[in-house]
């Protein structure tokens, strides 16, 4: 703005080449040390409780990566992390702040539960139906919210968050109603609350490699980040959201509309938590049935990731192994005995470490002496 | 109080010695010395970027100086903030953005205090200050709802609430009506006879400094170049003074306030026929809070002619420019460019219809600064470097280069980020922006605020070379001098529609002035 | 159809649902208070929530340790304000965006109180109804206003409290000039950031009262899922509030009377769908902020960061 601070404009950071040099190794001592001291903090907290934090490290590596069979499961896991996360970072970068994935995500596995054990159908076409309804249903319901931001002006932040529990009694709803999705096979125990199970040729199929499985939906997550990738950087639509989330009054006079643009961006940040869940059902999850507490917080996860990320599509992708990696290496905390919220902790203390470099490093900048500001004409 | 005028009249009330104040390799401020005294309205001369608003944030207390020392009656001190300064008696008058919009005026007056929050108190002090000033305001209107003549009243009072000795005010006749500016000077007169008052005047206007000042420091690139008492002063020696070089341009005469009226009129009327390349027709809008923003406005602009919109801010500049940026759905009224109906508040529509608006704020809606110097430069064709769908990278950044050379942007490269660019450089963008996408229309809101002369008299050369090749130019600005220079037509905009015209033949700047205060011919516009 | 008026006449008609109007709206108004204050100063505090799970284990603990309600009561608003100094501090000094800080801060309370939950289980025993004579006598509200467990009445005070700190100090003025324009309220020697975390701090002293208020006031036992984005709630509250003192109060209560009306339903004898029942206080939230939003005032500056010019 202008104003009262008509001093200089000040360049962000400095020109000069060591300086820039400089800059980076600083900044990235600043996350060597805030990443050192939230897991730090974690020790701290394991040895509180009387354990051994070098056993819990150990354990949650073997967990995650080097145990039999492990890494598979985290990249499994990885899976509907990386696909929630891209789709939050188009709705960031387009400006709206989408934090209902956790229902988003519901939506789209319901609809992939009921495609796959309410339709009777050639398996392929089921699977792909159902990965496309459930796609259109977390959209569909994220666009519940941005009608309600752009006709009525309810901040995407409150009303995406409500859905999240509107969803999750939809949920119970469902694998609780006959007619629905409830299991009626009667040879399972009476109180069941869960939907059948999809069957095998409706499940989405599994890569072997070293002796590890993978969904291919893990490969479908990569493909779909690098193109989402592509497009926000590279085409006219990426684009139109890039200068929507920038400016949205600039975007209006250049012919952005905000209700279009908006709605889309928030539609496609719904259809991936979407197609989130029903990836997730396909290729396994909760033995192919749609339960409550199906989402098992993924859906906040991959919020995680991609606000970590800050909102760079490809770096969700490793941001998304080291989340997944937490989880399942949680798997082997049993036998050390700490409970597996400590990575839950850990997960958290790591956002918040990473969140300190950038705010440092922007705060030394505005107050560091720059070069190069040339006559004001 | 302090001692009795007679006693202390010409005593010197604050020494300014050797400030100095650097933002990098920028020095705003270069050893700068100057002495107020009481009972004496001291002018600080000099073009915009000269340094003078720095230095009097660092007598306020915004701003702290590097390197010199500051005496109040002979005691160095150092202020360190606001409040600080008030203690010591200095107060300063802001500009702008020092109210509070939400809150009422007592509210506004009470921020800039400490201690217990006494609503009465700080009423009562409010109605004494203005009954004993001349300047009435009710004490529980909401700031929001006042006038920029009546909100500047409010400032003056905040400032005047701590019984300053020493009052700084920068540019407060930007907003002013020229009734209102003379209101003020009286103001400032009596308070220096009467009570003493050392009065720093900081201006960019020497016509200003010339009429209400007793004495004329003046400022160029952060030091002191020539002191004078103001009978011994002349615009023309004045003006050199200040730029550093004679000063023959209209343009930059009427920026600096050396425009004479035979300066600026006698040019004849150009003859402009046919069909207006923009008419706004009975254009009326209101705001979310029934606030009126346009009211029943009406003009014209013919291809190769520039219109100046003069008048206060305040009274419809902003709807205006956001009318002709898509950004305002009107109630009633129609916008036609080249004879076709403009849907208001479409996105893009203006843009599409080749309405170029070089907005008064870049940051609002003239340019993104997290964006690449290129991407700003192309923000409004977009459309036209892309193949199915895919940005044509190699062609955006040919074009950007183009511009860059056309308009002589500063920049390390087309692909660095616009926010790392100096102020200028970026205003530029947005020039250049405007002026290549080959508008029929091109809008220029407040487009030399805060620019020092050189940059000046680069837009208003650009603006005539735009009409020159046939583009109709609606320039909307404060700045009476900026208009009566450039504009062959000028309209005055008052409390949402226009309420007069002039042609430049015909100029009279005293009626001018009676216009932009809301007087007709026919009586005050209601 | 003469079936369901009488029910909903039956319903509204017993003082059980003043009650527990009362209690779970209560809880609510403890972090709308709170919030509206951090709001004035132009913050969105999405931390209330983790304040209140911190305020409600931190209580529990309090008393698990020394038996007091009173003593649980003050542990408890110290872990709603550490949790509010984390996001004022992150968000305000540190410039880290208070939306991911705040979502962040939830997800770390929500483990902490985990994995110390699973240490240590904490005894809870909720605190004695104190029934204030004559005005608990009152028709249908009275029980419901004055019938309650003491640490309910910690509310009452609060609300005038709240009123003339934001209204009648100058320490509100500038909080509230600094959520309206924090650039003028610089320019005028007010600590922009500084006012902005105090208000912060003020909103996580009364969730981390309100947690601790829903543990031994209320419901009588811990659970980590206790708070149930309630936390959230009391910010829809403070929206539809049109971020007034009395709009607020009002979400609060609605709020409340809402969830109150899911919980007697059954109660009461009457079969209605469970998860209705429990979606409707989100999809009443919804609906009235569809309906009221557009004509709501927010401060000018809510959720911008002020980062000072140079100086």
């Amino acid at each position: 703005m202008t104003g009262i601070d008509t001093a200089p404009e000040i360049l962000p950071s400095p020109a000069a080449p060591h300086g820039r040099w400089r800059s980076a190794r600083e900044t990235a001592l600043l996350y060597v040390l805030s990443v050192f001291g939230a897991l730090a903090i974690s020790a701290v907290l394991v040895a509180m409780t009387g354990n051994s934090w070098p056993g819990v490290f150990k354990a949650l590596f073997d967990g995650a990566f080097l145990a039999p069979g492990r890494w598979g499961n985290t990249l499994t896991i990885a899976m509907p992390m990386l696909l929630v996360a891209v789709g939050t970072t188009v709705a960031v970068r387009a400006g709206l702040f989408n934090i209902g994935q956790e229902g988003q995500l519901l939506m789209g596995a319901m609809l992939m539960a009921v495609v796959g054990t309410k339709i009777e159908g050639p398996g392929v076409l089921l699977l792909l139906g159902g990965l496309a309804l459930g796609s259109v249903a977390g959209g569909a319901y994220a666009g519940i919210s941005a009608v309600m931001r752009y006709r009525r002006g309810v901040p995407e932040v409150i009303s995406t968050l409500l859905l999240v529990f509107i969803a999750l009694q939809v949920t119970g709803f469902a694998v609780t109603t006959d007619w629905f999705l409830r299991d009626t096979d009667p040879t399972r125990p009476q109180r069941a609350q869960n939907s059948a199970a999809l069957g095998p040729d409706t499940h989405l199929p599994v890569i072997r490699v070293f002796g590890n499985e993978l969904s291919l939906g893990v490969v479908i997550a990569v493909v779909i980040a690098v193109a989402v990738a592509y497009l926000l950087a590279r085409t006219i639509w990426g684009f139109r959201f890039r200068v929507l989330g920038h400016n949205a009054r600039i975007a209006q006079k250049i012919g952005i509309a905000a209700t279009r643009n908006g709605t889309l961006a928030l539609f496609i940040s719904g259809a991936l938590a979407g197609l989130a869940g029903a990836v997730m059902l396909a290729s396994g999850s909760s033995s192919y049935r749609f339960t409550p507490g199906f989402s098992t917080n993924i859906g906040w996860q991959g919020l995680l990731v991609a606000l970590v990320a800050r909102s760079r599509p490809l770096v969700c992708i490793p941001m998304a192994i080291v989340f997944a990696a937490l989880r399942t290496g949680a798997g082997f905390l049993a036998s050390t005995g700490v409970d597996r919220k400590i990575v839950d902790v850990t997960q958290a203390l790591l956002v918040l470490a990473l969140l300190i470099p950038p705010a440092v490093v922007f705060l030394r900048n505005r107050r560091r002496a720059i070069a190069a500001v040339s006559e004001a004409g | 109080m302090g001692l009795p005028p007679e006693t202390t009249n010409g005593a010197a009330a604050l020494e300014l010695h050797g400030m100095t104040k650097r933002f990098g390799n920028l020095v705003a401020c270069d050893g700068v010395d100057l002495v107020l005294n009481r009972g004496e309205i001291h002018g600080i001369l000099g073009e915009n970027g000269a340094g003078k608003s720095t230095l009097m944030k660092m007598l306020i207390g915004l701003v702290l100086p590097d390197e010199g020392t500051i005496l109040t009656d002979g005691e160095p001190c150092r202020i360190v903030d606001p409040l600080d300064a008030a203690s010591r008696g200095i107060g300063m008058v802001h500009q702008h953005y020092s109210l509070v919009d939400a809150l009422t005026v007592w509210e506004n007056v009470a921020l800039g205090e400490r201690g217990k929050l006494d609503a009465e108190g700080t009423r009562e002090r409010i109605r004494s200050i203005s009954k004993r000033y001349g300047l009435s305001v009710d004490p529980d209107a909401r700031v929001r709802d006042l006038t920029a003549g009546v909100r500047q009243r409010v400032e003056i009072i905040k400032c005047l609430r701590h019984e300053p000795q020493i009052l700084i005010l920068d540019e407060p006749t930007s907003v002013l009506t020229p009734a209102e500016s003379d209101h003020l000077f009286e103001v400032l007169r009596e308070g220096v006879i009467r009570e003493g008052w050392a009065v720093a005047l900081v201006s960019h206007k020497l016509d200003e400094v010339l009429k209400a000042t007793d004495r004329i420091t003046i400022m160029r690139d952060g030091r002191v170049v020539q002191q004078v008492m103001t009978v011994d002063a002349d615009a023309p020696s004045l003006a050199r003074a200040m730029v550093g070089r004679p000063v023959t341009l209209r343009t930059a005469s009427a920026a600096i306030g050396a425009a004479t009226a035979a300066d600026l009129a006698g040019a004849a009327d150009r003859g402009y026929t046919g069909r207006p390349v923009l008419e706004i027709a009975e254009a009326s809008a209101r705001s979310a809070d029934g606030e009126v923003l346009l009211d029943r406005l009406s003009l014209q602009v013919f291809a190769g002619e520039i219109v100046g919109v003069a008048g206060v801010e305040g009274n419809g500049q902003q709807p205006l420019s956001m009318l002709l940026s898509s950004l305002l759905p009107l109630d009633a009224g129609t916008v036609t460019v080249d004879g076709i109906p403009i849907r208001s508040g479409t996105a893009g529509a203006m843009m599409k219809a080749a309405v170029a608006v070089i907005p008064a704020d870049r940051h609002d809606t003239g340019c993104i600064t997290e964006m690449s110097v290129a991407e700003n430069l192309v923000l409004t064709s977009m459309d036209r470097y892309t193949s199915r769908g895919v940005l044509r990278r190699e062609e955006i950044t040919a074009r950007a280069i183009e511009m860059i050379d056309e308009f002589a942007i500063h920049t390390p490269g087309p692909d660095i980020p616009l926010g790392r660019l100096s102020g200028g450089n970026q205003q530029r963008v947005v020039l250049a922006r405007a002026l290549s996408a080959g508008p029929k229309v091109l809008v220029a809101v407040q487009p030399t605020r805060g620019l020092d002369v050189g940059a000046v008299e680069y837009i208003g050369e650009r603006l005539q070379r735009a009409a020159g090749d046939g583009i109709g130019v609606l320039l909307v600005s404060t700045d009476l001098g900026e208009i009566a220079a450039l504009a062959d037509r000028i309209l005055v905009l008052f409390r949402g529609s226009i309420i007069g015209e002039m042609k430049r033949s015909e100029l009279d700047l005293e009626r001018l002035g009676l216009l932009i205060g809301g007087s007709t011919d026919l009586g005050r516009a209601s | 159809m003469g079936d369901f008026f009488s029910a909903i006449l039956d319903i509204f008609g017993s003082p059980t649902m003043y009650g527990s109007s009362v209690r779970l709206g209560g809880f609510l108004a403890f972090a709308a208070l709170g919030e509206l204050v951090a709001e004035k100063a132009g913050t969105i505090n999405i931390s209330v929530e983790g304040s209140l799970l911190a305020g409600a284990f931190c209580g529990a603990l309090g008393y698990h340790w020394t038996g007091s309600t009173g003593v649980g009561l003050l542990t408890g608003v110290a872990g709603g304000l550490v949790i509010a100094l984390i996001q004022a501090n992150m968000s305000h000094r540190l410039t880290a965006d208070q939306f991911v800080v705040g979502l962040t801060a939830n997800v770390l309370v929500l483990g902490l109180a985990g994995f110390f939950n699973a240490i240590v289980d904490p005894a809870v025993r909720p605190a004695a109804v104190v029934a204030i004579p004559g005005l608990s006598d009152i028709p249908l509200i009275g029980p419901a206003l004055f019938g309650q467990t003491w640490p309910t009445y910690l509310l009452y005070p609060l609300i005038p409290l709240t009123w003339w700190l934001l209204y009648r100090t100058r320490w509100g003025l500038e909080v509230q000039a600094v959520g309206e324009n924090p650039q003028a309220s610089d320019v005028s020697g007010i600590d922009v950031n500084k006012r902005r975390r105090q208000a912060i701090a003020y909103g996580g002293l009364l969730a981390g009262l309100g947690g601790a208020f829903l543990v031994l006031g209320q419901v009588g036992s811990f659970d980590t899922a206790a708070v149930g984005g309630r936390g959230f709630i009391a910010i829809a509250a403070v929206y539809f509030g049109g971020w007034t003192l009395g709009g607020t109060l009002l979400g609060a209560l609605v709020f409340g009377f809402a969830d109150a009306f899911r919980l007697a339903v059954p109660v009461l004898g009457y079969q209605f769908n469970a998860q209705l029942l429990a979606a409707l206080p989100y999809v009443l939230t919804l609906v009235v902020m569809v309906a009221i939003t557009k004509q709501l005032r927010q401060p000018a500056a809510l959720a911008q960061p002020f980062v000072r010019g140079l100086r």
